[in-house]
């Protein structure tokens, strides 16, 4: 790893992004811009999953809406980071904060894609997007009916029906499923927390540090 | 009271004071300024991209940017805060900083851009909600929200690089084994 590190620090891209003013603030921007995006999309699966955000949706089309930006911006925040580790391979490499960011950014991708296969492949992963599609459309009529039941049942009128889909909606996932979703968006907050604290590696984790 | 002693009345201030001299509070503040923009940003974006006419069209205009309202706001008041405590720490310095100033343009700008859609475009509202393609004027206001909230976060950024510090390299000679 020292090797490595030492021969990417003289590599001449390493030398050319050091060089030029823009390329590490242009990274940098492109990379937080990108969180915004992958971590919002995650917190809107989230937050279905919780029953709180788009609770009139069918979960599936909620993962359809969310999933592809999250996959996308994750290839975009790769080649983005991996660009700015060969612009200051050794500073990322003899932090601790950075091994551990790759070490939880493993774990958050594991999860959400197991997550995804688990409730929203519906009828096999695997299928093609017209087949998912025809399942989308089948559990919306199967949510909608839900949500009708759910109306009828609490004798509601005029309350918006986004209401009472989140009083279904909220049932949808079991409590298991909900801590899963929930611990996801806590590992992607590490993760950005993490990324942050490479700057400070010494401060933060002491003996730690790989730095010492 | 010009606006130059006002600035160094907030430098040096107690609550700067405290940012500057303790370890942990820029650092932590900082994270939390970033997370809370990006996700000003994501939030933000997913409204725009509906007020473009882009996925999930199925839902109308209203639902998708209400259902945002709390979390948006929620996010720009933290990012507002630990913005705010950074400035503070070193009032005097951002003052003068050309990026730092160009930053607080954009964001002016962002504001307008937001203040004439809600007075103006959105008064239509009933017309085009649940249209998968709104009026143009709306799909203007949708990529110039984007367009200028990139250009706070890339200014942001490049306030960093003008502020005049620098990251702490490791040593040369670090030793590093697993």
């Amino acid at each position: 790893m020292n090797e490595l590190g030492a021969s990417l620090e003289a590599s001449s891209l390493s030398q050319l992004i050091k060089d030029v003013t823009w390329i590490i603030p242009l990274l940098q921007s492109i990379h937080i811009v990108t969180i915004g995006v992958v971590f919002v999309s995650s917190l809107m699966i989230a937050m279905r999953v919780l029953g709180r955000m788009r609770a009139d949706e069918p979960f599936p089309a909620v993962w359809q809406r969310f999933a592809p930006w999250m996959w996308y911006g994750l290839i975009v925040m790769v080649v983005t980071g991996a660009l700015l580790v060969v612009g200051e391979p050794v500073r990322e490499f003899t932090a601790f904060s950075f091994w551990l960011k790759m070490s939880l950014l493993a774990v958050a991708v594991i999860a959400t894609f197991v997550f995804g296969r688990t409730f929203a492949a519906q009828g096999g992963g695997g299928a093609g997007a017209s087949a998912t599609r025809a399942d989308t459309t089948a559990a919306r009529a199967g949510v909608a009916a839900a949500y009708a039941g759910a109306s009828a049942a609490a004798g509601s009128s005029g309350a918006s029906d986004v209401v009472d889909a989140t009083g279904v909606a909220a049932a949808e996932f079991s409590p298991g499923a909900k801590a899963v979703a929930v611990g996801i968006i806590v590992v992607w907050l590490a993760v950005i927390f993490l990324g942050r604290a490479i700057a400070y590696d010494i401060e933060v984790w002491g003996s730690l540090s790989l730095h010492n | 009271m010009s606006l130059v002693s006002v600035v160094q009345s907030i430098q040096d201030s107690g609550v700067a004071e405290w940012m500057r001299t303790s370890v942990k509070a820029m650092p932590i503040i900082e994270a939390i300024h970033v997370l809370a923009a990006a996700t000003v940003f994501g939030t933000i974006f997913i409204v725009d991209l509906r007020l473009l006419g882009f996925p999930n069209t199925r839902r109308p205009f209203t639902r998708v940017s209400d259902e945002m309202l709390k979390l948006t706001w929620g996010a720009f008041f933290t990012a507002l805060v630990t913005g705010a405590l950074m400035f503070a720490a070193n009032a005097n310095t951002y003052y003068e900083n050309t990026a730092f100033r160009f930053k607080m343009l954009a964001l002016l700008l962002a504001g307008v851009n937001m203040a004439i859609f809600q007075l103006v475009t959105f008064r239509t509202v009933g017309g085009w909600n649940s249209d998968a393609r709104p009026p143009s004027a709306a799909r203007v206001a949708g990529m110039l929200s984007i367009l200028v909230w990139l250009t706070v976060i890339f200014f942001a950024r490049w306030i960093g690089f003008t502020k005049g510090y620098h990251f702490e390299a490791p040593p040369a000679d670090v030793d590093f084994t697993f």
